[in-house]
């Protein structure tokens, strides 16, 4: 029986009348990789970022490891922060740092790693998603798959505990795609706990543990990759898939 | 924008309400004298642009006012037992100096109109000279007095004497008022005016010293109670006007002027002894160090200001973010030679702050508002994106503002930031007008010691391109070095 790692009560999300996330409650297990799917407009990136409260909850709690996060003030965020890796669609480099730097860039600041050892994790990172050779190039040089994959080492040097991934293939060209998907795969393997928005349906099939499909701000429906694929409950699971699967 | 307008608002007329109440003048019992004698200084205002009242020669490198008001100045404080210290500003400046305190005395040729007299007292008149008219050498058998000039445009000081008799005895001519007299030669020289009304010794000297030019003689008999010239102290120093008075009364009887005249006319002599540009590169020199020196320091205090009030514009505490709209609306909002008399003038009043002081730091405030603009654009134009990234991964607001955001910031706006920065180069010459010495109150400086318009104004012309053409490049240097591809 694996610990819960995030625990979400009651978490609701309105811009102006507009209700995004309609009581939201569910528990992500250390060691789990979550694929949230659904259509667009569904809620699922609103629900990812209000996990490391990028987006502040209308109400309801988000606890980790333990911590209410809801109500805490900028600094004690900043803490909490640093153990959650967010990926993001847009891959958000520092253009104005080389490849290197974007990685050191936290452990120094926010960990006060020295400059030799940060160094030497990042170069170990980088080797990891296969971009040993980049170190010291600028992002502007880069491919999308090849930010992407420094986006993740950026995340990955602050030794999270769990990793959140925010459409992380959806503005990428198509033959770059899978070399990101790779680099998650393993990162998921290795045991990581991985919340993941994406609309890649082979990836879900075969690297999640649970499918968690969002509709309307709720979670309609959840369950393993077997299940969702093959015997969606819900009609509106199954008019999703439809869809998606027939491109 | 609109909830702050009210705090804005508010706050402006506060600050200056509080102003007018601190700055109504007290009057107390009259202690100008003592005052004085304790310091042992006496404090004398004037705008050397005026040969042979008062003008500028340069003796071993060090530019010196001279003059036949110098010598006055220093008999006065020589018989009061004190020091003379001579404080240099523009013409228009010298009254407002006075009651603020920045000067004991003006002798400046001034002569105590009614109007003067109202806000400051005058001592004896001590000395009256006849009222001429320059006139292109050319033109010169075409007038035979002032009232030749019917129709004609005649130039005179803006503010002078001159100009009021201008406009009293020439009903038939129109007035073209400027400030300097090296700017009216100009103008008669262009045709601009026909001729310049000026006062005997003034005019005899710029057509001694001009070939092109000739000398008229008004006809005009004046009254020499009201047309001569006096010092002018503050409201209600008694006192010193007493003591002053005293030394013209001694002057007259022992007939000093005249001696006074030849030391004048001595330095005059030596300024146009040689009149070619190089000779005076050392005006021009002097000139250029003051202007790097408040546009340096303006530039680091502006960019310091700056970056706090977009921080504080951009923040969410609400009475930060009205205070930096404030001052950036008010700073922005009225005319930079306003905020340098003010700070000269008005803060002098209660701290004693040296021209130059002054003067950096009118420039920098008022840079700081227009930067701070600047650099809020430059912090807006950065993604939200790069925020998220920063603060995800555990980065504070203040890193993520250092490290990530402005690093990016200032790229985007360095060239906008190098438009401001090479204004301020041209624009810090308003402090001139408090008689800090940079590169255009240098090139008045020359005209009057020189007797030539155009040529310092061409010289001037081009050191400025020199310098900021020379900045333009240095910042395209780190433009270049700022690109990471």
């Amino acid at each position: 029986m694996s610990k819960p790692l995030i625990q979400i009560n009651h978490l609701v999300k309105k811009f102006g009348d507009n209700v995004v996330l309609n009581d939201i409650t569910e528990t992500i297990n250390q060691g789990d990789v979550i694929v949230v799917i659904g259509a667009s407009g569904g809620g699922k990136s609103t629900f990812l970022r209000s996990l490391n409260l990028l987006n502040q909850p209308t109400s309801g709690e988000i606890e980790f490891e333990g911590t209410n996060l809801v109500g805490l003030s900028e600094k004690q965020l900043d803490a909490v922060r640093e153990k959650m890796g967010m990926v993001f669609q847009q891959f958000n480099l520092f253009p104005n740092m080389t490849v290197l730097e974007n990685i050191k860039l936290a452990p120094m600041k926010v960990k006060a790693t020295s400059d030799a050892n940060a160094t030497a994790k990042a170069q170990k990172l980088l080797a990891q998603v296969g971009l040993a050779d980049k170190a010291d190039a600028y992002p502007a040089s880069l491919s999308g798959g090849q930010m992407q994959r420094v986006a993740i080492a950026r995340a990955l040097a602050m030794e999270p505990d769990v990793m959140l991934f925010d459409e992380p293939t959806s503005a990428l060209d198509p033959e770059m795609v899978g070399e990101v998907l790779k680099v998650m795969q393993d990162l998921a393997k290795s045991g990581m706990t991985m919340v993941v928005v994406t609309h890649e349906m082979g990836f879900a099939r075969e690297v999640a543990d649970q499918v968690w499909f969002m509709d309307q701000g709720i979670i309609a429906e959840k369950g393993d990759p077997e299940q969702i694929f093959t015997a969606p409950k819900e009609a509106r699971t199954k008019d999703f898939l439809s869809k998606v699967l027939a491109q | 924008m609109k909830k702050y307008l009210r705090w804005v608002m508010l706050m402006i007329l506060g600050f200056a309400a509080a102003f007018t109440a601190a700055a109504t003048p007290v009057h107390a019992a009259d202690d100008s004298l003592q005052k004085v004698k304790a310091k042992g200084t006496l404090v004398m205002g004037t705008s050397p642009d005026y040969a042979p009242y008062e003008f500028l020669v340069n003796e071993n490198g060090k530019n010196k006012v001279v003059g036949i008001d110098v010598e006055i100045a220093k008999k006065i404080a020589a018989d009061m037992g004190v020091k003379l210290v001579i404080k240099q500003m523009d013409f228009d400046s010298l009254l407002v100096g006075l009651q603020t305190g920045k000067v004991d005395m003006v002798l400046s040729a001034m002569t105590p109109t009614a109007e003067r007299k109202q806000s400051v007292d005058f001592s004896t008149i001590y000395y009256t000279a006849n009222q001429d008219i320059i006139v292109n050498k050319a033109d010169a058998k075409l007038y035979k007095s002032a009232e030749s000039f019917v129709g004609k445009q005649v130039g005179a000081q803006t503010g002078s004497m001159q100009a009021d008799l201008v406009k009293e005895k020439m009903t038939d001519s129109k007035l073209l008022g400027l400030t300097k007299v090296t700017d009216l030669i100009l103008a008669l020289k262009s045709h601009k005016v026909e001729g310049v009304v000026a006062e005997e010794p003034v005019a005899t000297a710029y057509v001694q010293n001009d070939s092109q030019l000739a000398l008229i003689k008004s006809g005009w008999s004046l009254d020499p109670e009201e047309n001569g010239q006096a010092i002018g102290f503050a409201k209600g120093a008694d006192a010193l006007v007493a003591q002053a008075n005293q030394s013209i009364a001694e002057i007259k009887k022992q007939g000093l002027i005249k001696s006074y005249m030849k030391t004048a006319g001595k330095y005059m002599t030596q300024n146009t002894a040689n009149t070619s540009m190089f000779h005076y590169w050392r005006f021009f020199a002097k000139g250029i160090g003051y202007t790097l020196l408040i546009t340096a320091v303006a530039v680091v205090i502006g960019v310091a200001l700056g970056t706090l009030l977009a921080l504080m514009r951009l923040g969410h505490v609400k009475v930060l973010k009205a205070l930096a709209v404030a001052y950036i609306e008010f700073v922005r909002g009225t005319p930079l030679m306003i905020q340098v008399m003010f700070v000269y003038f008005g803060i002098g009043m209660f701290i004693d702050i040296p021209a130059l002081i002054a003067g950096i730091i009118a420039v920098a405030l008022n840079s700081g508002a227009y930067v701070a603009e600047i650099i809020r654009g430059g912090i807006e134009s950065i993604p939200a994106g790069q925020t998220e990234a920063a603060r995800s991964l555990g980065l504070s607001q203040r890193d993520t503002m250092q490290s990530v955001i402005l690093p990016q910031a200032i790229k985007n706006i360095w060239p906008a930031l190098g438009n401001e920065f090479i204004s301020l180069i041209k624009e810090s010459s308003i402090v001139s007008i408090i008689g800090v010495t940079d590169l255009i109150y240098q090139l008045k400086v020359v005209q009057t010691a020189t007797y030539k318009g155009v040529q310092p104004i061409v010289v001037a012309m081009v050191i400025y391109f020199v310098l900021t053409f020379g900045l333009s490049k240095l910042l395209g240097h780190f433009e270049r070095k700022m690109k990471h591809e």
